[in-house]
């Protein structure tokens, strides 16, 4: 089969190049779903579908474009890239875009990642996920306090895929993974009508490394009725510790300002960070595309260029810009990759109950809503739930407030990270402990 | 994140959320389109065209897709094309296009969905496609697909020139002169990243109750973001116009407004001061503070969470949750508007819903299986999806408040010491606990009743319900947000619009900053 997508894209590259485009790389994808959501004790949704698909990117003439389509039909395609070829031609020239140095496909990892489970793809039968769906809603209704359920939705699903991708100036690449799936939410009454939501999931690139469906069930119920009750504290600065399950929505504002384009646009606050402590000494991260059945591991990126792995923060130190082939040309540097794939983070000693105990009192954050930040300057504020912790014990729910600041003194109260990074992410961060930062509620 | 990771983001979002957000204006999304799918027609009274799939072969694919036992059966065809160009560093200087071609089929059983997609319209991937979506129900056939009867469904957005008709080089002069006016507007523009984007989705719904009825659904989205560099500052701004209109819209005059009204904005930050900590009463600006609708009520209102059981609204049809004078809508009629609808994604005839009349809830928003859920002769016209490759859910369309008595001035002065929320960039809701959020992206203090400094940058967050019973006053000036919505649920983005007149809505928490 990847020969199969291989020679689709080789033959968008080739026609591309037939009407005149000097530069082309071209991705073929074909992906196979299953999804099983099941509702307070009967079947709601199941979903099965394969995707397939063809993106290209156009270097004609100094002119640059990328284009992406499902209609594969031969005479469509053909009309397809007719089409694109022509629009290019009327572009600015921009003598930025280029293929990467073919230098940069070299020394590509040849070894296995683990991405494909076949025995677990064959074992994801029908009968088998309605069993995991059931099992999940059994585990959610055999917590304590399932007395108090609203409703469960559990659901179950497995991905296999293939693609493969192609740059005219000698890159070729193919590869297959998996995905598997299963994810329990609930809601429980409280007052006033309210009811809040619990949820838990896990997902991996091998079936046999699922979180247990008991384990997951058990989970969403207890962190729905943990909101039982949830009201705003006064504002205030308080410590605070940010469990792994949601600590990434708070560490994602700075992949936006540590993007090639961000710092090029002049819409970065790391754009001259690079090199200087930006956080903490406890927080050292790396970029690791060849971690082992990893959710975001491949051994090359987007545009072909081979992966590496790449130190992000040492002791707090700002080492690396994700940097493409076009954006580190603007810049006239060297390129790193476009993006990020796994984020691997240095963990800590102790687990949450630990970091709790060395906060004492404070906030456990267990939730974020909303918010956003401003990649220029920083400046953020985000929603957040979770519970007052008295003693290193949680003691009461809190919700409805706000946490705010700027991500260059937020990330240098950071005191300590757990050492329970979250495995059903490639955003594998730890439970964080902060030194007091600023909430708002009352 | 890697492309695999698609999936993660999407349900690293916590269950039960709903959010709304802005396009990332300058990153035109992947995905842009072509031509279509002219495939040949097939001989004898092919009626669509770009799909090249006839009447009998409709029939024969619901007959399949009943042959296990549904009790209902549906093919939804699109053909979508888009486009973009797009300006960086002073060049429009690349390009998008993506196209978009499958059906989706479904097929119920009681509440239980069966849904399956696939990207080849041939004859044998489409019963395959009813085949997979019929395991939804385990038995003998009990239903046949009725004979077709075409709707013709009202005309709210028909524009001159489809956009497969316009070519780039009509695009780029557009895109040019944004640049031009707003870097001309102020000097301290350094970077600016601007992009039009068009789309033409054909869509064809065909059930097994005969319904057959076919839309052509427009889009236009023309936005830029600006950075501007003062006295060792940075600010940011972006601004859009998004409606399903065409090329011919978008006058000089409206891109001259877009520029001035981004750089005004842009450049009023660098007197801001920072925001507020804690509750203060709150004056939301006539526009895109429509977002509290969207978040505190809309999404509450959304049958399938109360089908579910968990939505706060449940339980509260003909029960007053606001005072006397407040009257929210969910709207597909408005002529051009971004999240209007001739149809939605069930074939339905899109309708304007009164949600909240004179402040007592009327009724949810529903699609086919909540409507059957209810018991109601109809849906009403709500059954939204992203694409072929997703069932319809039910979702908003255009949602706002209508028009009170009072001035917007008289609303104004009437706060002692406030904030005056005017443009926000996104928000979210927990169904459940009816906890919502809103991002500010500019607003001004009020202090003893007039406007004063400029705040940015701050989440305000608040109970859904009593945010809405606190809503005290209501001014005559309306206004429908033209910026390009986008709300995400279940994994879909679908468009949307959404309005505020100057609302006094009672003391909101917010996220400040200290200096």
């Amino acid at each position: 089969m990847s020969h199969e997508l291989l020679e689709q894209a080789w033959g968008a590259v080739r026609g591309a190049q037939r009407r005149g485009a000097q530069g082309a790389r071209a991705a073929a994808h074909r992906v196979r779903e299953s999804t099983l959501e099941w509702r307070d004790g009967a079947l709601d949704r199941l979903q099965e579908s394969t995707r397939m698909g063809l993106e290209v990117a156009l270097f004609v003439d100094g002119r640059y474009s990328t284009h992406a389509t499902s209609d594969l039909r031969p005479e469509a395609l053909e009309g397809f890239l007719d089409e694109c070829v022509a629009m290019t031609r009327v572009l600015a020239e921009d003598a930025h875009r280029a293929l990467p140095d073919p230098a940069r496909y070299q020394g590509r990892f040849q070894g296995d990642l683990g991405l494909m489970d076949e025995a677990g793809v064959a074992g994801s039968t029908p009968a088998e996920r309605r069993r995991l769906v059931q099992a999940l809603e059994a585990a959610v209704r055999a917590g304590p306090g399932a007395d108090q359920l609203a409703s469960v939705t559990t659901a179950c699903s497995d991905t296999a895929g293939e693609r493969a991708l192609v740059c005219s100036n000698g890159m070729e690449g193919s590869w297959r993974g998996s995905s598997f799936y299963l994810w329990a939410e609930c809601a429980v009454k409280d007052a006033g009508g309210r009811k809040p939501e619990g949820w838990w999931y896990s997902a991996r690139r091998q079936r046999g490394a699922l979180q247990a469906p008991e384990e997951i069930g058990r989970e969403a119920l207890r962190r729905a009725l943990a909101q039982v009750g949830a009201k705003p504290e006064p504002s205030g600065e308080h410590p605070c510790v940010v469990e792994a399950a949601v600590a990434g929505r708070l560490f994602a504002d700075l992949l936006s300002p540590l993007s090639g384009w961000a710092i090029q646009q002049q819409r970065s606050f790391l754009a001259d960070k690079l090199d200087q402590a930006v956080a903490a000494a406890c927080l050292t991260l790396a970029d690791d595309p060849l971690l082992p059945a990893g959710l975001a591991s491949q051994a090359y990126d987007g545009e072909g260029m081979s992966a590496v792995r790449r130190p992000i923060f040492e002791q707090g130190v700002l080492r690396t810009h994700f940097l493409d082939t076009y954006s580190a040309r603007k810049l006239g540097r060297e390129p790193t990759t476009g993006g990020a794939s796994n984020l691997v983070f240095q963990g800590g000693e102790r687990d949450l109950a630990g970091l709790l105990q060395a906060m004492g009192t404070g906030l456990l954050v267990t939730g974020f809503s909303g918010g956003n930040s401003n990649a220029a300057t920083g400046d953020f504020s985000v929603g957040v739930k979770g519970m007052w912790v008295e003693g290193g014990r949680p003691v009461r729910p809190v919700a409805e407030m706000n946490l705010s600041g700027n991500h260059l003194a937020l990330w240098k109260r950071l005191a300590e990270l757990g050492n329970d990074p979250n495995p059903s992410s490639s955003l594998r961060i730890p439970s964080l402990r902060f030194d007091p930062v600023q909430f708002s509620g009352t | 994140m890697a492309e695999m990771n698609r999936r993660d983001f999407l349900r690293g979002v916590a269950a039960g959320t709903a959010v709304v957000s802005l396009p990332a204006l300058s990153c035109a999304p992947a995905g842009g389109a072509l031509r279509g799918a002219g495939g040949p027609a097939p001989a004898g009274g092919a009626y669509f065209d770009p799909f090249g799939v006839d009447e009998g072969l409709l029939r024969r694919v619901l007959d399949r897709a009943l042959a296990r036992g549904g009790d209902f059966a549906e093919i939804f065809l699109q053909h979508c094309v888009r486009h973009s160009v797009a300006l960086e560093d002073g060049a429009v200087n690349s390009a998008t296009t993506g196209v978009d071609l499958g059906a989706g089929v479904r097929v119920l059983k009681g509440d239980a969905t069966g849904f399956a997609f696939c990207e080849d319209l041939t004859e044998a991937a489409l019963l395959a496609t009813a085949e997979t979506a019929a395991s939804v129900a385990d038995g003998p056939q009990a239903a046949r697909p009725r004979r077709f009867a075409v709707s013709r469904p009202p005309s709210r957005y028909a524009i001159a020139v489809p956009w497969s008709e316009v070519g780039v080089e009509r695009k780029v002069p557009l895109v040019a002169r944004l640049d031009g006016l707003a870097r001309a507007r102020d000097p301290r523009i350094v970077k600016l990243s601007a992009s039009l984007r068009d789309e033409s989705s054909h869509i064809l719904v065909a059930n097994s109750e005969g319904l057959r009825v076919e839309d052509a659904q427009p889009m236009l989205v023309l936005g830029a973001t600006c950075v501007a560099r003062h006295q060792g500052r940075t600010e940011t701004n972006s601004q859009a116009l998004a409606k399903r209109q065409g090329l011919d819209w978008i006058t000089a005059g409206r891109i001259e407004a877009l520029a001035h009204r981004l750089v005004d904005r842009c450049v009023a930050l660098f007197d801001a001061v920072p925001p507020p900590i804690g509750e203060l009463p709150v004056v939301l600006a006539a526009g895109s503070s429509g977002i509290l609708l969207h978040e505190a009520i809309g999404h509450g209102m959304e049958a399938d969470f109360n089908r579910k059981g968990t939505s706060i609204f449940a339980d509260k049809i003909g029960k007053r949750i606001a005072p006397p004078g407040v009257t929210i809508v969910d709207d597909a009629t408005l002529p051009h508007e971004r999240g209007s609808l001739n149809v939605d994604d069930e074939g339905q005839e899109g309708q304007r819903t009164v949600l909240v009349e004179d402040g007592v809830l009327r009724t949810f928003l529903h699609d086919r299986i909540s409507a059957r859920h209810y018991k109601l002769a109809a849906s009403t016209g709500s059954g939204r999806r992203q694409s072929f490759r997703f069932p319809p859910v039910p979702r908003m369309r255009v949602t706002y408040m209508e028009r009170g008595t009072h001035a917007r001035e008289e609303v104004i002065a009437s706060v002692k010491k406030g904030l005056f929320a005017e443009d926000f960039s996104n928000g979210q809701v927990a169904i459940g606990a009816g906890d919502f959020t809103f991002f500010l992206k500019y607003g001004r203090l009020i202090e003893d009743g007039k406007l004063t400094a400029v705040v940015k940058d701050a989440n305000l967050i608040g109970a859904g319900p009593k945010v809405l019973e606190k809503v005290d006053m209501v001014a005559d000036d309306l206004v429908i947000d033209e910026n390009g919505w986008t709300c995400g649920k279940d994994g879909q983005g679908v468009p949307v619009g959404l309005g505020l007149p100057t609302v006094r809505a009672g003391a909101i928490s917010i996220g400040g900053r200290k200096s």
